[in-house]
């Protein structure tokens, strides 16, 4: 026999067979494994499925949900504090750099038993996991950018779905009706480095902007962030009133309550369109790629697993957490998922391209995230201190899109020596 | 009762809370001395530096005056709406059992979680879905864009926080009227004394300590707003309803933890505090009956 094959066929036995004994040997030993979370579909799902796990293992788990900002500032604290309450983290892409850094987490492909096919997540979501090429979080729910549009306005309108942005803008202004209660867009406003900031970013990168300089220093105050902003500001002028401090949440109630035409959001909202108990326009709308040369803006929730409250010597620890991870994450759980309804938030490629999901979804919105799909990358900057400059300038956004200021260039000037502030420190 | 014993019964708390106190006091001088983050876990002494960036900071100025005009306009606002609306339902509401009726309904507002208070006011603001806009353009008014509008966010905002103050104030005000000895009035009502006069020389200057006691429990709550404006609008548009608390939450927890720059914003928010409710509790003691 081919000696390669052996020594494989050698190796995977001895890992599944170190696996085995792992949870043989851990079976009774983690009395109790806490989990912090925000309430997304996602971890309802997993949260009615507890049982199963906990009887495998004989340990109770716990998992707390917190709203997004509340998740984020507690798990900071506890991992910064040293506290070391909870074991299993709630994981994003914003602070991944920062917790990186500071040596939170663990890389979680060792962690993760091979059972759960790890190689099967999205690649886009695992990559947006990823730091110099190591992968610290299992992802379970995320994307890129789709265009929605409503068909049928664009129809009494003959008007053709925009490929391009120039052919979006030129729409946008023809179906703006608020006489008739059609606004022609819908945009986040809010300020935030993942509100208004994460839709700007979209604007800065398709002119070709960079986040730094040669040397290190902020480079979004130059023209192509004076351009971007502008484009960003004229598309604010066709969203519905308030829209100027309006949150994700209030742009998408906005369009499906159907008062806007057009509306480039995470792709997750799609199937958000086509719920009946809570959409007004089931039906009514289309899915396209991001209009080129718009890039797609990655993004992705997983579990992580802390370094603070799993020691390095707690096999046992660890093997229960890596089995949390990757039991909640598995192809099984998402087909769970599937039946309970949630068609939103799939983490595993070989859910999105199966027969079932097939036969769940819209199929113009799963073909347009499969054909998005290559292109959406990491499109905010990848530095710890990513929060704090996305804070800034999303604060500058919001007071020019509400009015408060009407100095673009002296907008982004001021956000960027505050950057330049946190980038130094 | 001598004075021995009323030290022994509250000393243990006042130590309690001094040890707490001191020590939380303390640990937020300590870390306003450094440049601490929450990333990092040593951090070097900077001495005063981030007390002299404060002076530079446009966000913490603003911040500031945010508070001030925050402060100003709920105390403010509940304190005369609380005191209308008991004056009203004194005089124009007789039945004691409908008055009674009046007053429970009132509570409700602050027996509600201000959390879900926050985010119903927040839908009810909504420019294109919310109630307020709906019913207002059937009377006739403009659509107005409510938590997104620079100049109208903090006051409406504010509005809300009185809504559930200012009714809450009104039973207790109403309560202490009733409570009055009914000579003094006796005596303006024989000579023919009008409402105004009887309330605005008689009835409000007798009820003028407790008042100003209700005024200072306003402003120490008013300082704690934090959730409110938080869930309503997270200090948008801009800063323009960004409070002391929400920046040092937002410096301190929420983005890169800068502990010790919000540590020191905190101290100032201390001080500035301490003094003015300083200021206010030796105005009520002058005042005090």
């Amino acid at each position: 026999m081919n000696r390669t094959v052996l020594l494989a066929a050698s190796l995977a036995f001895a890992f599944s067979a170190g696996a085995a004994n792992a949870q043989n040997q851990c079976v009774g030993k983690v009395p109790e494994l806490r989990v912090i979370a925000q309430a997304s579909p996602s971890v309802l799902v997993t949260e009615a499925n507890l049982p199963e796990f906990e009887q495998k293992w004989k340990t109770k788990v716990t998992i707390t949900k917190f709203g997004e900002q509340e998740r984020r500032a507690k798990a900071r604290l506890d991992l910064s504090l040293g506290a070391g309450v909870y074991h299993v983290i709630y994981m994003e892409e914003g602070n991944l750099a920062e917790y990186v850094k500071a040596n939170w987490l663990y890389p979680i492909k060792p962690l993760v038993p091979t059972e759960y096919d790890f190689d099967d997540y999205r690649k886009d979501m695992s990559s947006i996991a990823t730091i110099d090429g190591v992968q610290y979080y299992a992802p379970f729910e995320g994307g890129g950018d789709i265009l929605m549009y409503r068909k049928d306005i664009l129809d009494a309108k003959h008007i053709k779905v925009p490929t391009t942005f120039d052919e979006l803008e030129a729409a946008i202004k023809a179906v703006h009706d608020p006489a008739h209660g059609i606004y022609g867009w819908a945009m986040r406003g809010e300020r935030g480095f993942g509100m208004n900031v994460w839709r700007w970013i979209p604007l800065y990168v398709m002119n070709g902007g960079k986040w730094l300089t040669d040397d290190g220093k902020p480079a979004f105050a130059g023209d192509i962030g004076v351009k971007a902003t502008q484009q960003y500001l004229d598309l604010m002028k066709y969203t519905p009133p308030g829209g100027g401090s309006a949150s994700w949440s209030d742009a998408v109630e906005a369009f499906r309550s159907g008062q806007v035409a057009f509306f480039i959001e995470v792709d997750v909202f799609g199937p958000w369109m086509e719920d009946p108990s809570k959409s007004n326009i089931v039906g009514k709308v289309g899915y396209a790629p991001p209009p080129a040369p718009l890039p797609s803006a990655g993004w992705a929730h997983g579990w992580a697993i802390s370094t603070v409250a799993v020691k390095d010597n707690d096999d046992c620890l660890k093997a229960v957490a890596g089995d949390f991870v990757g039991w909640s994450t598995s192809k099984e759980m998402e087909q769970r998922r599937l039946k309970a309804g949630m068609i939103s938030d799939i983490g595993r490629q070989s859910t999105l391209t199966s027969d079932a999901y097939k036969k769940a979804v819209n199929p113009d919105w799963l073909k347009a995230v499969l054909t998005t799909q290559p292109e959406t990358r990491v499109l905010f900057l990848r530095r710890p201190e990513w929060p704090q400059v996305g804070d800034s300038l999303g604060l500058v956004l919001e007071q020019l899109s509400t009015g408060q200021r009407a100095d673009v260039a002296g907008a982004l000037k001021e956000a960027s020596d505050q950057a330049e502030d946190a980038l130094s420190n | 009762m001598s004075a021995r014993f009323r030290w022994l019964i509250i000393g243990p708390s006042i130590v309690y809370l001094a040890m707490f106190a001191a020590f939380t006091l303390a640990g937020s001088i300590y870390l306003s001395l450094q440049n601490r983050t929450l990333g990092e876990k040593l951090s070097p002494f900077v001495g005063i530096r981030n007390f002299q960036r404060l002076f530079n900071d446009h966000r913490f100025h603003n911040a500031l005056a945010v508070s001030a005009i925050w402060e100003l306009v709920t105390v403010f606002g509940t304190m005369v709406l609380a005191t209308a609306l008991a004056v009203a339902l004194y005089e124009y509401v007789k039945r004691r059992q409908l008055r009674d009726l009046l007053c429970l309904l009132f509570l409700i507002p602050i027996l509600l979680p201000r959390v879900a208070v926050a985010y119903i006011w927040r839908f009810i603001y909504s420019p294109t879905l919310g109630i307020a806009n709906y019913l207002g353009t059937q009377v006739g008014l403009p659509p107005s864009i409510f938590l997104s509008s620079p100049d109208g966010a903090l006051y409406w905002v504010a509005a809300v926080d009185i809504w559930q103050w200012a009714l809450f104030y009104t039973v207790i005000i109403a309560k202490l009227i009733e409570t009055l000895p009914p000579e003094p009035l006796e005596a303006a009502k024989m000579d023919s004394a009008g409402t105004l006069v009887t309330y605005g020389q008689i009835i409000l200057p007798m009820l003028s300590a407790p008042m100003l006691s209700l005024a200072l429990v306003k402003s120490i709550e008013s300082l704690r707003s934090f959730d409110l404006i938080f869930i309503m609008t997270g200090g948008g548009p801009g800063t323009a309803t960004e409070t002391l608390d929400l920046l040092v939450y937002q410096v301190g927890l929420n983005l890169t933890g800068r502990v010790s720059y919000a540590s020191a914003m905190s101290l100032v928010l201390l001080i500035v505090t301490a003094a003015g409710l300083a200021a206010i509790w030796k105005g009520t003691r002058k005042w005090a009956v």
